[in-house]
Order: C-alpha cells, then structure tokens, then sequence
C-alpha cells in the first residue's frame, strides 16, 4: 500500500541544517491503522506531512499502490488529512466543507450532495450540516473535518494528532469512533500521536520514532510487551530497568544474570543483543513482592494507593528504584510496611532485553 | 524521475513578481527625482553630471526661504498644538468601558480622517472668508488652528495605542504609596507615555508639512508654505530647483517616519 | 476616591481642548457648506443670503439661459462620471497589484514582514504633491519615459501621457497604493495557512485556492483597502490638478473652481455636501461589510 524507502529530510543547510528524517523505511498494508508515535520534534508529523505532500522529502522514495507520490503536488495525491487544529474553512457551513474535496474533483452536484448526506450521517452530524463552522463544538468540528477528508473516499486517511485538542471524556468518545469509522470505511488511516495510550488502544500497528528515526515497528501488544530500546519501554507505559549481565542468548532467548547473582531468562531483541553487561526491562505488573531472597531484594520505600491498584517501590543498591504494581481486591489486608526487606519476582520470559 | 520543484503552500503563481513590480514602481520615481535634483544641466530627464547648484537655488531663492520658515512654524505649531490636545483626550477615552457620547467623541476625533480634504478645505475657506471679512486678521493663526484640527487623529492614535498597552497596576501601585492623581501622573503615567508622545508628535508635523488642499484654500494672500509654493511652481517651467525642494521634503518626512517606526517597535519590547 | 460624577467631569474637561478645535475647525465649519448651499450666489462671488435651491439645481441640472427650460448638465455630469470611473479603475488596478504585494509581504518570514510593510508605508508618509511630481517627471513629455523611447529610436515624437485620464488614474494609483496594501495584509497576516494546506489536500488547485479559500478569507481587508483608496480618490485635489492639467477635471477641481473670483459658492458648497454624502455612503457599507467579518469568524 504505502511504501516508503530510504527516506530523509534535512530542513536548512549548513550549520543550521537539522534532519527531521533519517532514513525512514516502512510498509503501511492496505485497510491498517498504523500510528506514528513519539514525542514532539521526533519527526512523526514530518513524515505525515511528507506523504501528504507538504513537505518535500530530501531523499528516498515514496509511492502509494506502486505510484510515486514525490512527484505530485498535494492536490494530486489519493490521500486526505484531518489537521491538528481541523483547519475549517470558516467561511463555509458544515455541508460545503465537506463537498469541498468533491466539489475540487469536480464532481456533479448531485453526487457531492448524497456523498455529504451519507458522511454527515456517518459521523451524525446530519442536523448541523448548515450550521458555521464557528458555531459547533469542538468534538463536533472533529467529526466535520473526519468528514471532509473521508468524503472524497481516499485511499489514505491522515490523522494529525487530531484528538489532542479534546477534552478526555470526548477523547475517550472519538478514540472508538475513529476506529468504527476506520472499519466500516476500510480506508487505511495513519495516525500521529504522542500519547502512548492513544497509539495502544486504536493501532493495528505502531511505529515509535525518536530524533528522525524509527525504533521499533509492530502491534501494540508486541511493542508493550518487547520494546527492542530503552527509549520504547521508557515512552511506552512504566517500566523498570535492571542492570544485569548476558550469560547466553540463542534463539531470542537469553539468559541473564541478576546483582543478587540468581539468572533468569529473558527475551531478547530482534538482531540480538551485545555480549556483556545489559538492562532488562520488567513492566510494573509483571512483578510480584515475595519474601526476601528472590531475584532481586530490597527496602520498601514507599506504598502508593491508585484506586484500582497499588504500587510498592522498592529501592536496592545500585539499582534504580523498582515498583511492583499489585491489582486491588475488596477488602485485601496490607501485609507489607514501609521499611520491610522485601523480594521482588518476576516470572521467566516477561522480562526483556534491551538493544542501548 | 524527475522530481518536480518542491511544493510549497504558500506560492501563487506570479505574485512575486507583481509584488517585486510594486516595489519597483513605487521607488522608482522617488529616486529619479532624487537623483535628477543633482543634475547639473536643466533638465528632468537627461543627466548632465553632478551638481549642488538646484540646492544653492533653492537656499537662495527669498521666497523658498520665507515658505520654508513658515512651513516649519506651522507644523512646529501645529503638532504642538495637536498632540497636547490628543494626549488628554486619549486619557480620557482610554482605559475605560463605553461610555455615554463615546461614539460621538470617537466619530469627532477621527471626522478629519473620513470627509474628504477638499470639503474640509471649502468649509474652513467659507467660515474663514468671514472672519477675515469681519475682523480684517489675516495671519497665520487661520493655517495653525486649521492644522491643529486635521493632525489630531494622526497624533491620538499612537498616543491611544501606547496607553492601552500600559499596565494600570502601576499607577493604583503608584496610588497606593500615597501618591496624589497629579503626582501620579507625572512620576508614572507620563514617562511612560512619552514614545507615545512623540511618535504622535512626529507624525503630525509630517502630515501637517505634507498638507496642499486645506493650505492651498485657507491662506491668505502673499502666504506660502513650501508645498503650496511648489504648487504654484508647477505652472511654470520645471526646474531641478523643486527637485531639490522635493529631496529635502523627502528626508524629513522619511526620516521622521523611519523614527516613528523604530519607536513603535520599541514599545512591543 | 474619586466618584463617577467626578470621573466624568474630568473626561469631559480632559475632551473639551479636542473637541473645541475640531468643532471649530472641522466639524462646525461643515455647517456652514450646508447653509451657503442653499444661498442665492452674488455676482462677483460670495453669496446673497436669500434663500434658494438653485445651486443644487445646478449640482446636476443646467437652466436654458433663454427660455429657463432644465435640463441635465452635461458638463457636470461627465465631471461625476468621471470621478467615479477613475476612482474605480484607480482602486481596482490598486487591488490587482496590492493584493498580490500584501500576499508577498504576508508569506515573508514574521522577522522581516515589519521591513517590507515600511518599504510600503514609507512613501504613504512622504508629501503626496511631491509623489504626484515624481510620477509627473517620468511621463512627461519631456519625461523619463518619451526621453528612453526616443534614444533607442522607438518613436519619433513623444507619447502625449500628460493631462489624461490615464494620467490621472496613475497618478492616483501610486499616491493610494499604500491604503489598499495595508489593510490585506492585517487580514492576510492573521490567516491561518492551515486552511490553504487543508484545500490543496482536498484537490484544489493554485487558482482554486486563492479563489475559494485566500479571497474569501481577507474579504474583509479587500473590502477596507478598496474603501480607502476608492474614498480619497472620489475626492482627490491634487492629484488630478497636476496630471489632468485642467483637462481632466475631477469632483476636487469642480469644486474649486467654484470658489475663483466671479465664480458660483452656493453651486460649490453643495457638490462639497454631494461629495461628502457619497462618501459617507461608502463609509457606511464598508462599516457593513466590517461587522458582517467579524460575526462571520465568531
């Protein structure tokens, strides 16, 4: 569907150049809802932006069911965009800004009219359709812009960051809508976001970037459960690191050995991992407290109540401080104190190795 | 394949050009006439070398001289005049909601800026007319107080826009150690307003130096200023001598507007 | 504390300087055009003051020495259609080159946007006779223009440029050029480039976009720019004195003349009451279409 090769883009020269893009390479399948995930200036909206066509690649190359999409202006591309900040014209109604792609394509008008009846009944905004654009809400002027860009039925949807300007409980609303709207239209949808739980609950795939590279692309369960980097585990939900030391790794598995001197498996990274000292992530829930003389042993600093859960953190030499994440239950007894020596487990092959 | 040149949003076909044009156009003139003010021979469009000798003209000439004397005690005046008027009616009318008669006041102060000069110049050369008739003064008096009257939107609106962008706090601050309305005024309100002053200052001397139509019509016989002699000038032969007169007019007014902006551009710091 | 009685005693007597110079040299004087309008005229000017309707009789009509039939003034009213057509041509030439210079400047990195916007204004700033003499100087006859054309030998004699209605429409365009100019580019600064991007993903085309989404969208700057060029030149003096040279008369010079020795002040002070109330009509649908942009963006 989407394959993009070899791409950069260094905006400035000189001194002053900066590469937003480095050799981005990645295949987005037809019918997928892949997201671009990374904090701000990590290049996600550039690479949004490029296959949109508004910025020009420097390098690289970028087609679209096998046709180069480099060479084309913006308007001469089988993709539309939902702005971040929506970008409705403010001088239309809510109907003529989403016949406006229609009306460019120069579509008859009674086409234009069933096609923004049925997008206006898609997104349920049939009653506004001759409001302003200025006189809905915010929620409301998100579905016109998904409106607008799904109405003339692209092949590829781009979304940038466009939930971020709603509050959570619209949030929350809009996450399953898009995803509903992704399935019934069947239309591929590249979303850009820097909020991990947003990338987690909609993808199909994710690919998290960083300073103009992409880390790690897969499915929201493969990247949460084995980030390849530091940097993937670290944005992607709460992670502990434990410094430990390779003692053999054949098949994606590796054995590593703990400070407290007790080996445990492990996962390792794809390409495999460097021979001698390396960190291991362990996600908060994986571990339980168990009595002292486990895998790794420390002092309980602090018990923090969350509602649903718990979190116990756990400081031991030389390490930074550990949390154990423990799912409440009606009426439990707290059996541990501040101050107790306590042992934290987890169970082989939930840890990960990390690629530094 | 070749790759197209980039794309970018914000290029419309041919608007550099025209824009490039309109810069052209609008310099072009300005500097010709500049240039042609150091023409040695007569002439306004063949070069002859370089000369002061338009300049010496001009110096010489008792009649620029007298026009230029009275041209600059007019916008002296004038703005004088003008911006002291238009730093109490600012006072008055900023900082403060809707008032009763604020239309009316807003609609007053910027009645020069909206009726076209010449129906200005008619009325004040009709009221004027009997004055003259009726107490035999035919001074200057007539072009200052016409002056004052066009120049005072030109000085309120920097004076204006300088106040709402003072900070009230300071002066309840100022007010609040014991400071008296006057005081007050003096000591904190005053300093700051004075970029504001003086660009408003600054641009009423140019318009008032600049004025033809209310001049033209309200000055009495045997009154000059350099625009109006210029005016006049036009029917006879063209010389590079009101080139030169022209230059000099251009420097002030260019350097005048050149401060105004660089002291506006202070004040957003 | 000072009191609101207080408060509005002092704004008032703060006002009262301002509002004293302008009622005695500006407004007030107003008046009195209205009242010798409708005077009868004396024989070597000034005025009888007998009451008469006559001089605004005369503003479009004209009375048959002889047998005192009416009918139009030809004379007048070719002056009228005359300030009216070039004040037009002078806004809509002033439009096809000030938008396209205001879009430039709006498209300048934000750091240098202040430097081009002077360039404009500069020469707004500086004496309108004398940018009326420059452009004078380089279409005369004797100009820059005829003096080029006749040394590459492209013409024999020169182009008579002088004293025409072309003349007078550049001369007015490049004196009220600046007007149109500042105003699209407040309203084009505070577009947002995001609608543009948006049309051209939804297919537009260059010339779609500047139609359907820039235009629209500095509507109201278009509409204010055209407005203050359309206004001064409708009522423009000098411009047209000195590149119309007398034979291109406009409502300006109509008016003055009236005010020569011998000549009709009734018939003056009402074309200057004519002249104003259409200004004021263009005033108040600018005022209109002003308040229309604002409840259009919310």
């Amino acid at each position: 569907m989407i394959e993009i090769a070899g791409l950069s883009k260094i905006f400035g020269v000189g001194a002053s150049a900066f590469t937003a893009l480095e050799n981005i390479n990645v295949t987005i399948r037809e019918n997928e809802f892949f997201t671009l995930l990374g904090p701000s200036g990590c290049g996600k909206t550039t690479l949004l932006r490029s296959i949109a066509g508004f910025v020009n690649p420097s390098s690289g190359s970028l087609t679209v069911n096998g046709e180069d999409m480099l060479s084309k202006p913006p308007y001469a591309r089988p993709v539309n965009t939902v702005f971040q900040n929506y970008a409705l014209f403010p001088h239309m109604t809510v109907a003529e800004n989403i016949g406006f792609g229609l009306e460019m394509l120069g579509r008859p008008k009674s086409e234009i009219k069933s096609v923004v009846a049925d997008m206006l009944d898609l997104v349920q905004m049939a009653p506004m359709a001759d409001r302003m654009t200025s006189q809905i809400s915010g929620g409301q002027q998100q579905r016109v812009a998904l409106a607008r860009a799904l109405a003339p039925k692209p092949k590829v949807l781009l979304l940038d960051e466009p939930l971020s300007a709603l509050d959570f409980k619209l949030r929350k609303e809009m996450q399953i809508e898009l995803k509903r709207l992704q399935s019934e239209t069947g239309i591929t949808f590249v979303f850009v976001t820097h909020d991990q739980e947003e990338a987690l609950t909609m993808s199909d795939r994710i690919a998290v970037m960083k300073s103009g590279r992409i880390l790690q692309i897969g499915g929201p369960k493969d990247i949460y459960d084995h980030p390849a980097e530091r940097f993937v585990a670290d944005f992607i939900g709460d992670t502990n690191f434990v410094s430990a030391d390779l003692v053999t790794e054949a098949n994606g598995i590796a054995q590593v050995r703990l400070p407290s001197g007790k080996t445990v498996e492990a996962r390792s990274p794809a390409g495999g991992a460097q021979s001698g000292s390396v960190t291991i992530a362990v996600r908060p829930e994986h571990a339980v407290l168990s009595e002292p003389g486990a895998l790794i042993d420390g002092r309980l600093k602090n018990i923090v109540y969350f509602g649903t859960d718990t979190h116990y953190h756990i400081e031991s030499d030389g390490q930074p401080t550990f949390v154990v994440r423990r799912q409440n239950q009606p009426d439990a007894v707290e059996h541990h104190q501040v101050g107790d020596t306590v042992g934290i487990s987890f169970n082989s092959g939930t840890a990960q190795v990390l690629r530094d | 394949m070749a790759r197209p040149r980039s794309f970018d949003v914000r290029q419309q076909t041919g608007f550099t050009f025209v824009a490039i044009c309109c810069f052209v156009l609008l310099y072009l003139p300005i500097i010709l006439l500049v240039v042609y003010s150091f023409n040695a021979g007569t002439s306004i469009a063949i070069w002859e070398g370089f000369s002061w000798q338009w300049y010496e003209a001009a110096w010489n000439n008792e009649k620029v001289q007298e026009a230029t004397i009275l041209s600059l005690i007019i916008a002296s005046s004038a703005s004088l005049v003008a911006t002291s008027v238009a730093v109490m009616a600012a006072l008055a009318t900023t900082r403060t909601g809707k008032f009763k008669g604020s239309g009316l006041v807003f609609a007053m102060i910027n009645q020069p800026l909206m009726i076209p000069e010449i129906v200005t110049a008619v009325a004040l050369l009709l009221m004027f007319a009997m004055i003259k008739v009726s107490t035999g003064y035919t001074g200057i008096w007539y072009l200052i107080i016409a002056h004052s009257a066009f120049c005072i939107p030109f000085a309120y609106m920097p004076i204006r826009a300088r106040l709402q962008g003072m900070d009230l706090n300071l002066e309840q601050a100022a007010a609040d150690l014991y400071g008296q309305p006057w005081q007050v005024f003096r000591r904190v309100t005053l300093p700051q307003l004075w970029p504001g002053i003086l660009s408003g200052a600054m641009l009423s001397f140019v318009v008032s130096l600049d004025d033809v139509v209310i001049t033209e019509f309200v000055k009495s016989a045997g009154q000059d200023t350099l625009p109006t002699y210029m005016l006049g000038q036009l029917r006879r032969a063209i010389t590079p001598e009101v080139n030169a007169i022209s230059t000099a007019l251009l420097a002030i007014s260019i350097a005048m507007v050149v401060a105004f902006y660089l002291l506006s551009k202070s004040k957003e710091k | 504390m000072t009191t609101d009685a207080q408060t509005e005693r002092n704004r008032w007597l703060l006002l009262t300087p301002a509002l004293t110079i302008l009622t005695l040299a500006a407004a007030g004087p107003l008046l009195i055009v209205v009242v010798y309008s409708f005077l009868t005229a004396g024989d070597y000017g000034g005025v009888v003051w007998t009451f008469s309707t006559d001089a605004w009789f005369s503003v479009i009509a004209e009375r048959d020495f002889f047998d005192e039939t009416l009918s139009f003034s030809d004379a007048h009213l070719s002056i009228f259609w005359r300030s009216v057509k070039l004040s037009l041509m002078t806004t809509v030439v002033a439009f096809l080159v000030g938008f396209p210079t205001a879009y430039f400047i709006a498209t300048r990195p934000p750091h240098k946007r202040d430097f081009w916007m002077l360039l404009i204004m500069v020469p707004f700033w500086t004496n309108l006779l004398i940018r009326t003499f420059a452009v004078m100087e380089i279409i005369r006859n004797e100009g820059v223009v005829n003096t080029v054309l006749m040394k590459l030998g492209l013409i024999d004699s020169p182009i008579q440029m002088m004293f025409t209605e072309f003349a007078v429409t550049l001369g007015m365009f490049y004196v009220f050029l600046p007007l149109m100019v500042l105003p699209i580019y407040a309203s084009m600064e505070r577009m947002d480039f995001s609608l543009v991007e948006a049309a051209y993903d939804l297919y537009a085309s260059r010339w779609k976009v500047l139609r359907r989404v820039i235009l629209p969208l500095v509507k109201p700057g278009a509409v204010a720019g055209s407005i203050l060029v359309f206004v001064p030149s409708l009522g423009a003096y000098v411009t047209p004195r000195i590149m119309g040279g007398g034979k291109q008369l406009m409502l300006g010079n109509l008016i003055e003349l009236q005010f020569g020795q011998g000549r009709n002040w009734p018939l003056g002070a009402a074309l200057s009451i004519t002249l104003l109330a259409i200004v004021m009509v263009a005033l108040i649908i600018y005022v209109r279409s002003a308040e229309n942009g604002e409840t259009h963006h919310g």
